[in-house]
Parts: structure tokens; sequence; C-alpha cells
């Protein structure tokens, strides 16, 4: 399985970059939502998970989710949020343009994998 | 319009703790302790800007030493090989997550920038037309970290003329 991290932070990156890969999955990191829109028009394979921050400079998250889904290429692709922007209407937006789910910064590890379980890209109970 | 701030001391603890927990003190063996000490010396800050109902800054600081273990502790490796970038985007991140958190708990319609970072003191950074209105300082492991809340004065006026 293929994961990309699309955060402007490096250490958001990391963290987010060590979870996926304990569960096997194999990273890409793009910095912003137009670097990732670049790097998966290069790539043969499209990852099967997006981890999205929303505000980022260039293109933020909102609009990645937007122009992703848009993408038949894309379709595919499982986009979770995650992200300090906790407000309902926010949550409310994010899902509206498409992504399949929303994780709240600061997140726990085990958090994180639960919610990558509920969507059934790791096996459930991974997190204990 | 006018908005009363509902975020208090006890409200940026709680934020605090669940950073803490999340990225850096995992096993919950150092945990951020409140000092209430307002006049501590920090020599690093990082800040966000809200606007909209609400208008003002969540501004958090620390030692250099703090910043180099969160940022230690959040690139999973040795506070020794912590880069000045690395320590800026930490602190970036830091005030993004607790901004964004203050955020959630302001009256609906407010918007979040983008962190600004600057590796000296708090103290060297005017806020001119702002008030600082709640703080959290505390210790980490003996050194001083803090988050505090400015506020538009602005915003603080059209409160007092409503009330």
């Amino acid at each position: 399985m293929r994961a990309m991290v699309i955060d402007d932070s490096r250490a958001m990156r990391m963290i987010l970059k060590r979870i996926v890969a304990k569960l096997n999955f194999e990273v890409t990191e793009a910095g912003d939502g137009q670097e990732a829109l670049d790097l998966l028009s290069t790539m043969t394979e499209v990852p099967e998970l997006a981890l999205i921050d929303w505000n980022m400079p260039n293109m933020n998250g909102l609009e990645f989710v937007t122009k992703a889904r848009a993408d038949p290429r894309l379709r595919e692709m499982t986009l979770v949020m995650v992200t300090t922007e906790s407000e309902q209407s926010q949550i409310v937006r994010a899902l509206a343009a498409g992504a399949h789910e929303y994780v709240i910064k600061p997140f726990t590890e085990g958090a994180m994998i639960e919610k990558l379980a509920l969507l059934g890209l790791v096996p459930t109970g991974a997190s204990s | 319009m006018s908005v009363d701030v509902v975020v208090n001391e006890d409200d940026l603890a709680e934020m605090v703790e669940q950073v803490w927990v999340s990225y850096l003190d995992p096993e919950g063996v150092s945990p951020l302790v409140p000092t209430g000490d307002e006049a501590q010396t920090t020599e690093v800050h990082s800040s966000v800007s809200i606007t909209g109902s609400w208008t003002g800054h969540v501004v958090y600081a620390s030692s250099t030493a703090a910043a180099r273990r969160a940022a230690a502790a959040f690139l999973a490796m040795e506070d020794g090989e912590v880069s000045q970038d690395d320590l800026s985007d930490v602190l970036g991140e830091l005030a993004n997550i607790v901004g964004g958190n203050v955020k959630a708990m302001l009256p609906p319609g407010c918007f979040l920038s983008l962190p600004q970072v600057v590796l000296a003191p708090e103290a060297t950074t005017i806020y001119p037309s702002a008030e600082r209105i709640t703080g959290l300082y505390g210790t980490w492991d003996g050194e001083p970290v803090s988050v505090s809340m400015w506020q538009s004065r602005s915003d603080l006026k059209k409160e007092e003329d409503t009330e």
C-alpha cells in the first residue's frame, strides 16, 4: 500500500510518516496541495491514502481535496484531513468536498491508526 | 458585533496537555508544570493570528532548550541534531495546533493564519494593538514554556461599549 502525507510542517509529516510506515505503507511527502498534485501527476501508481493538512501555503487542503475528487485518476484515493480546523462547519465542508475522514490535531498514534482501521486500510486492533 | 471570549487558562492547559500527550511526552513522565510565572524569560516564540468574529493572536514561547527538545521529540532525533530550520518548523506547528484549538472555542466565523516564528524572545515582538487576556505559564523539565492569548484592543473596546 502507498500513502502520501501532505503538510507544510516537516515535523508533522515526519510524525504521520512514522505512523503509516509502521503499517507498511510506502510513503511520499508533499509540502502543500499543489506540490502533491504535481507529484501525483508523475506517478504511475496512485497512493491508496492521502493524509492532508488544511492550512498550507500555495494550495490548501480543502482545494486539494476538491481537485483530487474532480480528477478521475485520483478517484480511488482515500482522503483523510489531518488538521487543527476542528469546527463542525469546517468538518462538514471537508466531507462535502470529498474527504473520507477527519482527524483533529493533536492526535495520538493510536487514534490515527483507529481511524485508518475504520476506513479498512489497516487491520482492526493494529493500534494495540 | 462584540463577542465574549470564553477561553481561559484552564482551557489552554487542557490543549497543551493534549499536545504533550500526543507528541512531546507520550509516556506521561514529563508534563508541563504550571507555575503561573508571567515574568519567566523565554528565548524563542511562534504565533498565529486569528481574524473574524474575534481578532487577536495565540503565542507559544519557550527557552531555546525547550524548543530544541520539542523539535527532537517531533522529529525523532537527538537534541544535538536539531537545526534552526527544525526549531522553526516545530515552533510553527505548535502555535498552529494550539491556535487551531483555541479558534474552535471562539464564536463561529474566525480564520486562522499560517504561523509566524521568531527565534528571539517574545518580548522583542510587540503587538501594538493587542492586549494579553490570558496565558498559561509553566516549566517543562525546568525550562520555561508559555502559551498566551492576545486580543485586539478594538475588539476589547467593542466588548466594553456593549456592556
